[in-house]
Order: structure tokens, then C-alpha cells, then sequence
């Protein structure tokens, strides 16, 4: 345990909801712009420090992976790992349940789900939990009650509500965690889930992880209100506003508003500013080109909450070296392509399966068709 | 009791009783909320109303406000809910007011409860009930009146419930709510009073995906299913009177669907009449009469008749006209007969 004297508790009470300003512990120099809680200990800030940096590094490898037409689609969340690495620490994983939305692959990380587990799934390869069924980076665990991710957007958040519906007449201390950018946030599917949750104080924690563009959409076209969580008010619950690139900020806001959540108070939403450092997919790799500016791409890149925290840990005097880093970013990419040629070794799904899961039981109409496959792949006959 | 344990259902009163169609819809739940706690009813006016047709009447009383409840006016946050309750373990049912208003929930049931399973290999399911009345005959105008099953049949993933019967209301609910996947169960609602029949007194179900035969026949097979059922019925005594030996098949599951009584009824018929009240472009009976031509090709003695509603939104003044009654069916029948 550290004795610096930037390591001070703060109480829980301190954190408030509709605050003007993001809720921040860290600033962009990495200095701390209040005391620092006792919890982050320089050992478990270098910890959270390489979750952080491993979903960075799997980004990387993973894009190339992209540029390798080993996989066809990928969304980066380089840029947003404080937020989905500080939300997790609210999250009790298999325990709690969350309803992800497709730029979560930090989060699932952070939750524990094996990187083996998600690069088979973006490999649509036969080592994937959810069968080559989705497109890649739309994970579902079952171990980490990491709920399959749906296209749609905000398409998961009246389920998340429900979830959390059932969880309350089931008695259970679990709530349910619900992840959405902010352009879900202009859907029917957001408001009717928020409402419901509001109307039925659902144990639901909504996260905004507002990383200010929707594709080529930006907050400003989105939306005309002044930012994401002042419409909890209009739902009926606590909006909390927080400086999303700021590790020990989002951990704290989150674990706030999640133990508020877990005592029965009803649901609460966290709004993560952050900023999607990358494209929205290799559909946009020329962002810069058409919808932004490389200068507000310069300016969060300034912001990193990677390095925020590496200044953070230096200020405390645990400095992370730059032999120690490369070595850690070495590790990250050996693990990386350690596992992908783990799952590209189980082969492809079979076609047989293809039917499979449609319904618990399989219906004389799918056998018929697997039938009538069948017969066309082996040359056989019906 | 927890929540996730069942309950033996007491014995119930072995004499079979005549009740109506929605009394059936209504014991149904009752029962499945006496056997299994995890089975929660919600909607809108659902609760202390006992829904706009009086299907959930009592059951709050009974079962209580946990179980029993009303929910916002929207759709998406029912269907939506109704699939995260189902994928933490409870059984809900949920009811849309009428299926004319299923729109705003229809991602959550396309994309969520239809997908989930398949999406995450089998590690998610949402076995689920969406209830909700349909069809015309009501003088409600096109909101409260259409057909809209198709929609539903065409996505993968969803069985397709339409009971005309209390019998069958009841067994086929039952079944849906026990069963491991999510189930679109539309109620014919002109039917709701007008059909009345005798259902046991003790616990059973029907299997989706069984057709019924409703009388039999030898000279033309008569298909339908849900709220044109009677008129069928009228349709096969008017051509009884004139000798002719008619088939009556009732579908109740369009997905899945009994292909194999259908196709063995044409076998022995050599006639089909297939007939619904939604419009006719992408009808389900389409389906039906695209599997005949196919498999019982070499039976038919007529090409297949279809008497569907018309192409149009559903009218309010001319409701009465617009549904396929006796004599279109009887037409449609002759027709084939005459071939």
C-alpha cells in the first residue's frame, strides 16, 4: 500500500449526479486534480494500467489482422479503454449481467472472456462460443453473462431492462450493466428501454460510452441537448457526467452509481466523454478525409488514457519503464498471434450446424432444408 | 416458494366444460402461473383492468402486482423486456393490446427474441410469449383489424400460434408457455365470444406445429386457420347440402405447420382451398399452396384456390365485406370442383 499523500479517500457522497463539467481525478498532464481514493494503489493502477494497454495492443493486431483479409469487419475501441476498463471495475463478472453494445471488446476483456474466445468469434472460426453465426466483434459469453451483441443500435437496452426487471422480482443482488454509444441514444428502442427502466426502477446501470461520432454523425448532429446524462431527469434517475479518458474516474463514478443501482434506488446513467480515436470500421478508414479534422483527432490523441495513467504512475514514483512497456506490448501481440493460429487451427464451423439453433428443437422444415443441403454438398441424395 | 421452483397443479375437476375462446386464454394463464412462478403477465392494462379484452381479468387479484403488472405505453419496452426476462430465466408473457399496434416492438421481436438464440450459438435463449388479438370482423378500422401473421412467418427463429377454438387456445398456450422458444400467439378476436367449446378438465397442451381436422372429407380439402375457421365451416355444410364431401383442416401452427396432414388430405382429395383473411401478396397460404404444387403435384385434379383478404389496408366501413365469409369460400370451392 502506497503512503503518497495524493492517496486519500474520498467519500462515496462526493460524487454527484448533473454535474455542468465531466467528473475528473486525473488530469490530461496525468497529475491528480483531487485525491486520489485509497483503492488505486500504484500495484493495482499498474494492473488496470496493462488490461488497458492489451485491448490497445489487440486493436492493433487485430487491424491488421483486417488489412490481411483474415476477418472482414472490425470496430476499434482504441481511444476508449479508461471508460470500458473503469466500467468493468464496477461489474462483478458472471455474477452481474451486461448487454453490451459492438465496440466492447476492452470491456469483455476487462470482464475476464479469454482473448482465445473473442478472436475465434472474429475469426468465425469453429473454436467460436457463439458458432460463426455473427459478424465479427459481435462476442457473446455466456461464463461472464456477457449478453450476444445485436447490431441494431440500442436494440439491447429494453432486454437490459428486462433483465434487470427480472432481477428485481427474482430477488437477486445482481443488476444488469447496459453499454450504448451515443448515437443509440437517438433511438426509440433507448428511450422506450430508459423509460420502462424509470417507470419500473429496474436495478439497471446505463453507460453512455459518448465517444462523440456515430459513424460520420457527430454529437452536435445527434442531438440537440446539451449532453447525453441530463436525460436521465426526463426517465427519472441519476445522470452522472464523467471524464471518460480518466481511468480512476469512471472506476469511481461507475462503482458510485452501480452500488446505488445494487441498494434498490432504481436505475442510473453514466455518461463516459471520451472519443473514438480510430475509424468506425474499415467502412471508414479515411475518417479524416471525409467527416473530421485531423486536428480533433490530434487533440484526443492528447488526451490518451493510456498514457494518462503511465503519467499518473510516474507522478506517484512507480514509473512504467520503456523497456517494461515494450516488453508488455511485445507480450500482447505474441498472445495475440498465439491465439490466432489456435483458432484458425479448429477450421471453419461445419455447414451442418448452420440449422442448428434456430429453435431448441429442430422443425421438419429445417430438417428438410439441411436435407436438401446436404444433398447438394456431399452430391448425394436427399 | 422461490421463484424458480415449480408447483404441481392440484388436481383439477375431471368433467370437461363449455367455455369461450378468451375464458380458455384465460385459464391458461392461470394455470401456468399456478404451476410455474417464473411465468410474470405484463402489458399495457394488463393489471388491475385485466387487458383491453378482459383476457388477464383477475389474475392480477390472484397472482398479485409482482407477477401481474402494467408497463409504460410502448411496445418496444414490452417485446424488448419480455426478451431480457426471458434470457435471465423467468417465462414471460407479454400481450400488445392488439397486433395492429406490434410495429414500434417489431426490432425486439425480429431482431432480439427471433435472433438470440442462433446469434449466440445456443448460449442465450428467450423462450417467451407475445400475445396479442388480430384480425378483422370488429368494425375497428385498419388498427385494430389486420392480419399481419406474415410478417412474423417470414423471420426464422419465431413459432406462429393462431388458435380458433378454446381447446385449442388453451392447449396451444400452455404448450407455448412451457416451450423453450419465443411464440407469437395471435387471438382471433372476433372469435373471442363466438367460439365456444369443451375443453377438458384436467392439465393438458397441444403441440405446435399439429394441424386439426376439423371434419373430414373426401372430395376437396378446405385449409384455414384462426378467425375464417366458422365461415369454413359454413362453407362445407352449404356444399355438404349439395353432396359434396368436403375436408376440413384447421392449421393453428403456422410456424411450424402440419405439411404432412396437408399433404395427405390432397392426396386423398385431389382439391385445395386454402383461405385467411390477410392480404393475399406474401399470404402464408402461399406457402402452404407452393407445398402442395410441389409434393402433391401428381394428386391435384384442380389447380389450388386461395381466398385471401384484399390488397388494401383494412377498411372500417366495408369490414364485413372485406373478410373471405362462406360464399367466397363456397365460390372458391366450386371453382376447384369444376375444373
Amino acid at each position: 500500500m502506497t503512503t503518497s499523500p495524493l492517496v486519500e479517500p474520498l467519500p462515496v457522497t462526493g460524487i454527484q449526479p448533473f454535474t455542468k463539467e465531466p467528473i475528473r481525478y486525473i488530469g490530461e498532464d496525468g497529475l491528480p486534480v483531487r485525491p486520489l481514493p485509497t483503492a488505486y494503489t500504484p500495484e493495482r493502477l499498474r494492473e488496470l494500467h496493462s488490461v488497458m494497454l492489451r485491448a490497445r495492443e489487440f486493436d492493433r493486431k487485430l487491424i491488421t489482422l483486417l488489412r490481411q483479409g483474415r476477418t472482414t469487419f472490425y470496430a476499434q475501441s482504441s481511444g476508449m479503454e479508461a471508460t470500458q476498463v473503469g466500467l468493468a471495475h464496477s461489474v462483478r463478472p458472471g455474477h452481474d449481467w451486461v448487454w453490451p453494445y459492438y465496440r466492447d471488446h476492452t470491456l469483455a476483456l476487462a470482464l475476464g472472456v479469454p482473448m482465445f474466445e473473442l478472436i475465434s468469434q472474429v475469426l468465425g472460426s469453429n473454436s467460436d462460443p457463439s458458432r460463426g453465426r455473427q459478424m465479427p466483434h459481435h462476442f457473446a459469453a455466456r461464463k461472464q453473462n456477457f449478453v450476444s451483441i445485436s447490431s441494431s443500435i440500442a436494440n439491447q437496452v429494453p432486454p437490459a431492462t428486462g433483465t434487470a426487471m427480472a432481477q428485481k422480482y427474482l430477488g437477486t443482488d445482481e443488476i444488469t450493466i447496459c453499454t450504448f454509444g451515443d448515437g443509440a441514444t437517438s433511438e426509440g428502442d433507448w428511450h422506450a428501454g430508459m423509460n420502462m427502466a424509470g417507470a419500473m426502477a429496474a436495478p439497471c446501470l446505463f453507460v453512455c460510452e459518448n465517444n462523440q461520432w456515430a459513424i460520420s454523425t457527430n454529437l452536435r448532429g445527434q442531438t440537440a441537448s446539451e449532453n447525453i446524462h441530463i436525460k436521465a431527469k426526463a426517465y427519472g434517475m441519476p445522470g452522472f457526467y464523467v471524464d471518460g479518458n480518466d481511468l480512476v474516474a469512471v472506476m469511481e463514478v461507475c462503482t458510485h452509481a452501480a452500488e446505488w443501482v445494487r441498494a434498490g434506488n432504481g436505475p442510473a446513467l453514466v455518461e463516459c466523454l471520451t472519443y473514438r480515436v480510430g475509424s468506425h470500421s474499415n467502412a471508414d478508414a479515411d475518417a479524416e478525409k471525409h467527416y473530421r479534422t485531423r486536428e480533433e483527432v490530434q487533440e484526443w490523441l492528447g488526451r490518451d488514457p493510456v498514457v494518462r495513467v503511465e503519467k499518473l504512475l510516474e507522478h506517484l514514483g512507480h514509473p512504467i519503464g520503456s523497456e517494461e512497456r515494450a516488453n508488455m506490448i511485445s507480450a500482447v501481440h505474441r498472445e495475440v498471434d498465439e491465439q490466432v493460429i489456435r483458432a484458425e487451427a479448429t477450421g471453419q464451423p461445419d455447414w451442418r450446424i448452420m440449422f442448428e439453433d434456430v429453435y431448441a428443437d429442430m422443425p421438419g422444415h429445417l430438417r428438410e432444408e439441411a436435407a436438401m443441403l446436404r444433398a447438394e454438398q456431399e452430391g448425394g441424395s436427399k | 416458494m422461490t421463484a424458480t421452483q415449480e408447483r404441481k397443479v392440484e388436481a383439477a375437476p375431471a368433467e370437461s366444460r363449455t367455455i369461450n375462446l378468451i375464458t380458455a386464454v384465460t385459464e391458461a394463464l392461470h394455470e401456468e402461473m399456478e404451476r410455474d412462478s417464473r411465468v410474470v403477465l405484463f402489458g399495457q392494462d394488463v393489471g388491475a383492468r385485466g387487458g383491453v379484452f378482459m383476457a388477464t381479468a383477475g389474475l392480477q387479484a390472484t397472482f398479485g402486482k409482482e407477477r401481474v403488472f402494467d408497463t409504460p405505453l410502448s411496445e418496444a419496452a414490452i417485446v424488448g423486456a419480455a426478451v431480457g426476462m426471458a434470457v435471465r430465466g423467468l417465462r414471460p408473457v407479454a400481450e400488445i393490446q392488439f397486433a395492429d399496434y406490434m410495429g414500434p416492438g417489431f426490432d425486439q421481436i425480429i431482431s432480439q427474441a427471433a435472433k438470440l438464440r442462433y446469434r449466440s450459438g445456443g448460449q442465450y435463449t428467450a423462450p417467451m410469449v407475445i400475445r396479442t388479438p388480430s384480425g378483422g370482423g370488429v368494425k375497428g378500422g385498419h388498427h385494430h383489424s389486420q392480419s399481419p401473421e406474415s410478417y412474423y412467418t417470414h423471420t426464422p427463429g419465431l413459432k406462429v400460434v393462431m388458435p380458433s377454438t378454446p381447446y385449442d387456445a388453451k392447449g396451444l398456450l400452455k404448450a407455448a408457455i412451457r416451450g423453450e422458444d419465443p411464440v407469437i400467439f395471435f387471438e382471433p378476436k372476433r372469435l373471442y365470444r363466438a367460439s365456444k367449446g369443451e375443453v377438458p378438465g384436467h392439465d393438458y397442451t397441444v403441440k405446435i406445429g399439429e394441424a386439426a381436422i376439423r371434419r373430414e372429407g373426401t372430395d376437396l380439402s378446405l385449409i384455414g386457420y384462426g378467425g375464417v375457421m366458422p365461415d369454413l365451416e359454413r362453407a362445407a355444410d352449404a356444399l355438404g347440402a349439395e353432396g359434396v364431401s368436403v375436408e376440413v383442416i384447421d392449421l393453428r401452427s403456422l410456424v411450424p405447420w402440419d405439411k404432412e396432414l396437408v399433404l395427405s388430405s390432397v392426396q386423398k382429395t385431389g382439391r385445395a382451398v386454402l383461405v385467411s383473411e390477410a392480404p393475399r401478396i406474401s399470404n402464408f397460404m402461399g406457402e402452404v399452396a407452393y407445398s402442395i404444387q410441389a409434393e402433391a403435384f401428381d394428386s391435384l385434379l384442380a389447380p389450388v384456390g386461395q381466398v385471401a383478404g384484399f390488397d388494401i389496408p383494412y377498411p372500417y366501413v366495408q369490414d364485413k365485406i372485406y373478410l373471405p365469409g362462406p360464399n367466397r369460400i363456397t365460390a372458391a370451392c366450386v371453382q376447384a370442383l369444376n375444373y
